[in-house]
């Protein structure tokens, strides 16, 4: 349906919010295609918010990395690299130093200090403000105070206590636990900082927000309809603007996007819907932009309901889905077929670690199910209706397992977009559902923790004793002095989900980008920043 | 006629009442969270959903959010959606697409429609007669959607005499394709009651008399049959005029346009209650308050008819 | 709101020349037809109707496709040998009309005739069962309104305007997709729910027209009881307009369900349907357009015969237009 098929865009993680971008794309045309003044124009979904901390959307991410800067940021191969920072550092991995680069301002020439940061992270952490990137600042010490178990009770502080301002260009973070990747978490959009001028009026400020990145807004955000950044002069670090300005403009669907970039109305497209691609990479030739991703599909079972309990079924089930198949026929062979928990964009991944549990095997599968026992009563497949494609691919492995382990009554059940993760959280699933990851930061831990830690996802295995073992291998990753020995540790750690299997690893997503021949250097990273902006030179 | 009219009205209060209460638990009884929605694929801690679920009484009671509901819609407040966007904002910018659209198909099918069913009429039994019939049937048999489709690859694609999709292109070249995708049910009708309207009147005594008269066949078809065989179809025209503005889900979704039922699929989708009841709600006002003009329309152009 | 066009049960145009309309006006357009025609011959009414019928081409057209349509949804396996969802593989996705694949296959990989030919049985199930069922809920409700009249016709009247003025498909989107499993049972269900009001107020409208007969009246005289007097003598005279419209109404709830289904928020697997074939067509039929035709044919077709059968049977029920 083409208005769903508007949900079809790079974040797997925000599908919903494609749909919830509400749009007038009416005859705004003007500003766009790179109109002579050395601006361009992207397409892209409504954000949702533009206050740092109460957002989750790719969207907002967009327009957020322009305005904002980070303390950390990412190279392109996906390394964190200082930004607002001098240096992170820490000796226990516990307890980090964060030395501000002097001298930076915000856009209304207020100085950036170290309390910037710290009263922005107590603003989003706090519980009563219900910011949409609350979780991400549990790792610091004083979370628990701000958002007490009872969610009547006010909290008795709105400070972080882990927050420590030495003086205004050094920040002294104490985490509730050792964790090494906190200079990766670091470059989540959640954890920009604000000037003082924000917290009068946080909802006039969300209109026109003033942050301390390459770019500031240019009048306000327009909503619905577009929000026009222009280089910010004061701006004194490494991401200098090489173009004069970007017009993120909003659309309703991906299909609308395409059909402007198309005809020169919108200069880049990050992500062109699938059903399209063929056509664009025929039509686009060298302006079609491919790029790899870290958002992967897995088939999760709900492992408390018996008739799941036996490893090797769930082997089988992995083993009689055609994943190659799939991609053929829904992703036109542009996604990539995981072989690991992991994918390949993450430092940590082994090539082939799954092996012949995630090769297409029907008999060997069946040999298998049998063994375990088999299946009875209905099988029901449970999605949300984000997307077109869950349907189309979901539809392909019910065909699958009916045919290859004989299994007779399979029935979907679609869940709402709105309700689906609640829906999974209740447990009220009661067979396989599609389950996704897409990297925060791009680290092992973030996907490891997030989908198979006893705290992350609920899927029944947290009870399990090798669940216990592998929350203690992750532990240990995360208290590792250097990468390398951090990333021993989450090895080990996903051998133990692969060998349980409580989910089965899909694909990877491919990211299928293009822009228009006005606008040239165009890097679309796979990491929550996206597009790098600052980069992009227009003719 | 004004003890009518405000009959009418006071009957009204009930209808209206009765359909938002259904459409409003429709959308908040069911299950379903919002505030998740929000979140999309990731899961929201439950301290924070909570806050917003209070924020916007959620957790009331139906009937007292209900309400709170229509208080607000009384002093003109339709409520704002779980992002804090006003509803009647986010309806302002869709209005202008739906009513284009609704305008293009609606003097479509007025024009073609009447053309048709006149010609039709005329030459009862005939080929003419038969075309027109069996082209309608057709029109109405054929889902939109197909009809959508087809349209859009062989006139946009293939022939490129109209735009593909969008806006951009203005009004009206912009709403020409959809416009007649959407009037084509209506056209056909419009056309199928034209013409047995003229048939039956043709055979009236008033016609016979005044050929008797001595009168020619294309004055008297045009003076006195013609007006009274548009009567019904002028209460059609009428009617879906109010149809047509509820916006056309399928067809806004194949042309890409974002009109009201764009918005309010989408809405549904999202659990995005306050604007759906905010759309339906605006949209039933104007579904009941077309009705009300049609009969009045209706004993105006038709003197046989009083309204006491 | 209007649902584009799978619309509602609508009269194709109403005998007596009134439309659709509004309140009244329409209804009782039909009523006075109806009455007309009944009146004085009730005894040959339709046995003329069968007459009239027999002598039209367009009937038996339509009564040969829906023949046709009906063995398919009934003995599938006459068509093919293949199951539901059977023999797919999607290696040979998308493949053009040809070799072993008469209709080539589809998105999964599946034979693309075989599955056009289940499609038949969900789409003719709900078409007729949903029509059905409105039906008896317009007959008996509509039959004791228009009858006894007072609070009762009051509420009745008040309750089908709120229904009638709730947009189809936003009103069947709304409860559907808060539920994750929609079957053939959950689809009629809605369709009813939605799809009732029409025939009500027509059945209604006869009713009243209907019940100040003389006959009636002479019944009534003689002790009838009033369960006797409304199955025995009204409902014979009021029900010709309301089967005329229940036959042109199963075309329309096939093209409402097909519309949902397109929407995404209809049936779902392990049916098969026309909808659905043509909810995966749509993002595939510049490329491989037999996605699109070969479902659209057939609901095309389909619907069109009961359009015509209720056409013919209108035409043959309304001696006016003779």
């Amino acid at each position: 349906m083409t208005i769903l098929r508007g949900a079809r865009r790079s974040a797997a993680a925000l599908t919903a919010l494609a749909l919830a971008a509400s749009v007038g794309v009416t005859a705004c045309g003007g500003g766009g295609g790179g109109s002579g003044d050395g601006t361009f124009t992207v397409g892209h979904s409504e954000p949702d918010h533009l206050v740092p901390g109460n957002t989750t959307s790719s969207y907002s991410f967009d327009v957020l990395s322009g305005l904002f800067e980070n303390l950390m940021g990412l190279s392109k191969d996906g390394k964190p690299v200082p930004l607002a920072a001098e240096s992170v550092k820490s000796d226990d991995q516990k307890v980090w130093t964060v030395k501000i680069r002097a001298g930076q301002k915000f856009h209304n020439g207020e100085p950036v200090t170290a309390a910037s940061f710290a009263d922005a992270w107590s603003n989003a952490a706090y519980g009563p403000n219900a910011y949409e990137a609350n979780d991400y600042f549990s790792h610091i010490k004083g979370y628990d105070e701000l958002n007490p178990e009872d969610e009547k009770a006010k909290p008795k502080t709105d400070k972080l206590s882990g927050l420590k301002v030495v003086d205004d260009t050094t920040l002294e973070v104490t985490l509730n636990e050792p964790f090494n990747q906190f200079p990766q978490l670091l470059t989540y959009p959640a954890f920009a900082p604000m000037p003082k001028a924000a917290y009068k009026d946080l909802k006039a400020y969300e209109d026109a927000p003033i942050g301390n990145g390459p770019y500031r807004i240019s009048g306000k955000w327009e909503r619905n309809k577009q929000i026009k950044l222009v280089p910010f002069s004061g701006y004194t670090g490494t991401r200098k603007p090489k173009n004069k300005g970007v017009v993120w403009k909003s659309y309703a669907s991906a299909d609308t996007i395409y059909t402007d970039l198309r005809a020169g109305r919108v200069d880049v497209q990050q992500t062109i819907p699938a059903a399209k691609v063929p056509e664009a990479k025929r039509l686009l030739g060298d302006r079609f932009l491919p790029r790899k991703m870290g958002t992967i599909d897995y088939l999760g079972f709900p492992m408390w309901d018996k008739r799941f309990a036996s490893a090797d079924l769930r082997r089988a089930f992995s083993m009689a889905i055609d994943r190659n198949g799939i991609n053929k026929a829904v992703y036109n062979g542009d996604y990539i077929v995981a072989d690991s928990l992991l994918p390949a964009i993450i430092a940590g991944h082994r090539p082939n670690t799954c092996g012949q549990a995630c090769t297409y095997n029907p008999a060997e599968a069946k040999r298998l199910f049998d063994k375990a026992g088999g299946f009875k009563g209905t099988l029901e497949l449970y999605f949300s209706n984000a997307q077109p494609t869950y349907a189309q691919w979901m539809t392909i492995v019910a065909n699958s397992l009916k045919q290859n382990l004989g299994i007779a009554d399979i029935q979907f059940r679609t869940v709402p977009a709105a309700d689906y993760f609640g829906m999974l959280s209740r447990r009220e699933e009661k067979g396989p559902y599609r389950q996704n990851w897409e990297a925060d930061y791009p680290s092992a831990q973030n996907y490891l923790q997030n989908m198979w830690g006893s705290e992350g996802n609920k899927m029944g295995w947290e009870t399990a004793k090798e669940n216990k073992e592998f929350d203690a291998l992750i532990a240990k990753g995360n208290a590792a002095r250097d990468e390398q020995e951090a990333i021993k540790f989450y090895n080990q750690a996903e051998d133990l989900a692969i060998r349980e299997m409580p989910q089965i690893p899909l694909w990877t997503w491919a990211g299928q980008g293009g822009r228009s021949d006005k606008v040239d250097n165009v890097t679309i990273t796979p990491y929550a920043g996206g597009l790098l902006v600052h980069e992009v030179t227009v003719k | 006629m004004w003890r009518y009219v405000l009959r009418r009205l006071l009957q009204a209060v009930p209808v209206f009442i009765g359909t938002t209460l259904l459409i409003y638990a429709m959308v908040f009884a069911l299950p379903g969270d919002p505030i998740q929605a929000l979140a999309g694929d990731k899961p929201i801690p439950e301290s924070v959903a909570k806050t917003l679920r209070d924020r916007y009484n959620l957790d009331d009671p139906l009937l007292i959010q209900y309400g709170k509901y229509m208080l607000g819609l009384l002093q003109g407040d339709l409520g704002e959606n779980y992002t804090g966007q006003k509803v009647s904002e986010m309806l302002a910018g869709r209005w202008p697409v739906t009513i284009q659209l609704a305008v293009t198909a609606w003097i479509f099918e007025l024009l073609v429609g009447i053309v048709l069913g006149v010609w039709a009429g005329l030459r009862r039994g005939r080929l003419a007669d038969t075309l027109v019939l069996g082209g309608t049937t057709l029109m109405i048999a054929v889902p939109v959607f197909v009809l959508g489709y087809t349209a859009q690859i062989v006139l946009g694609v293939q022939w490129q005499i109209f735009p593909t999709a969008g806006t951009d292109d203005g009004w009206p070249l912009s709403y020409l394709l959809p416009g007649m995708v959407l009037g084509s049910l209506g056209l056909s009708y419009v056309a199928r009651l034209t013409r047995t309207s003229l048939a039956e009147n043709l055979r009236a005594d008033y016609v016979r008399t005044a050929r008797a008269k001595g009168l020619s066949k294309a004055r008297v078809v045009g003076r006195h049959t013609l007006r009274n065989s548009l009567i019904p179809v002028v209460t059609y025209l009428g009617v879906d005029f109010g149809a047509l503005m509820g916006g056309a889900i399928v067809t806004e979704g194949i042309f890409n346009l974002p009109g009201i039922g764009q918005q309010v699929f989408q809405s549904i989708q999202l659990k995005e209650g306050p604007v759906v009841v905010g759309a339906v709600t605006v949209l039933v006002l104007i579904f009941l308050l077309v009705n009300l003009i049609v009969d009045l329309l209706y004993g105006v152009l038709d003197p046989r008819i009083r309204y006491e | 709101m209007k649902i584009d066009d799978a619309d509602v049960p609508e009269p194709l145009d109403v005998p007596g020349g009134a439309p659709a309309p509004a309140n009244g006006a329409a209804a009782a357009a039909v009523a006075e037809a109806g009455g007309d025609l009944a009146v004085g011959r009730p005894a040959s009414l339709w046995h003329d109707a069968w007459h009239d019928l027999r002598r039209r081409w367009v009937f038996w057209w339509a009564a040969a496709v829906l023949a046709l349509v009906a063995v398919m949804a009934a003995v599938p396996g006459l068509f093919t040998g293949i199951g539901k969802n059977e023999n797919c593989d999607p290696n040979l996705t998308r493949l053009p009309p040809g070799g072993g694949h008469p209709f080539g296959t589809d998105l999964s990989g599946c034979d693309y005739f075989a599955h056009v030919v289940h499609g038949a049985r969900p789409t003719l199930l709900i078409g007729v069962a949903v029509t059905l069922f409105a039906a008896l809920i317009a007959v008996v409700f509509g039959m004791l309104a228009g009858y006894y009249g007072g609070l009762l016709d009051t509420l009745v009247a008040r309750i089908t305007d709120v229904f009638f003025g709730l947009p189809f498909v936003l009103g069947a989107t709304v409860i559907l997709v808060a539920f994750p499993g929609h079957g053939v049972g959950a689809m009629t269900l809605v369709l009813v729910l939605l799809g009732w009001t029409t025939m009500i107020r027509i059945m209604r409208a006869q009713v009243i027209s209907v019940r100040g007969a003389d006959y009636v009246q002479a019944a009534r005289l003689l002790g009838a009881s009033d369960a006797r007097i409304m199955f025995r003598h009204i409902l014979p005279n009021a029900i010709a307009p309301v089967i005329v419209v229940a036959t042109l109404n199963v075309g329309n709830v096939i093209s409402g369900e097909a519309t949902l289904d397109f929407l995404g928020v209809g049936l779902q697997y392990p049916e098969v349907s026309w909808g659905l074939q043509l909810n995966q067509a749509q993002s595939y039929f510049v490329d491989h357009p037999h996605l699109l035709l070969f479902p659209a044919v057939f609901l095309s077709a389909t619907v069109l015969s009961f359009l015509m059968l209720g056409d013919a049977v209108r035409d043959a029920l309304d001696p006016k237009l003779r």
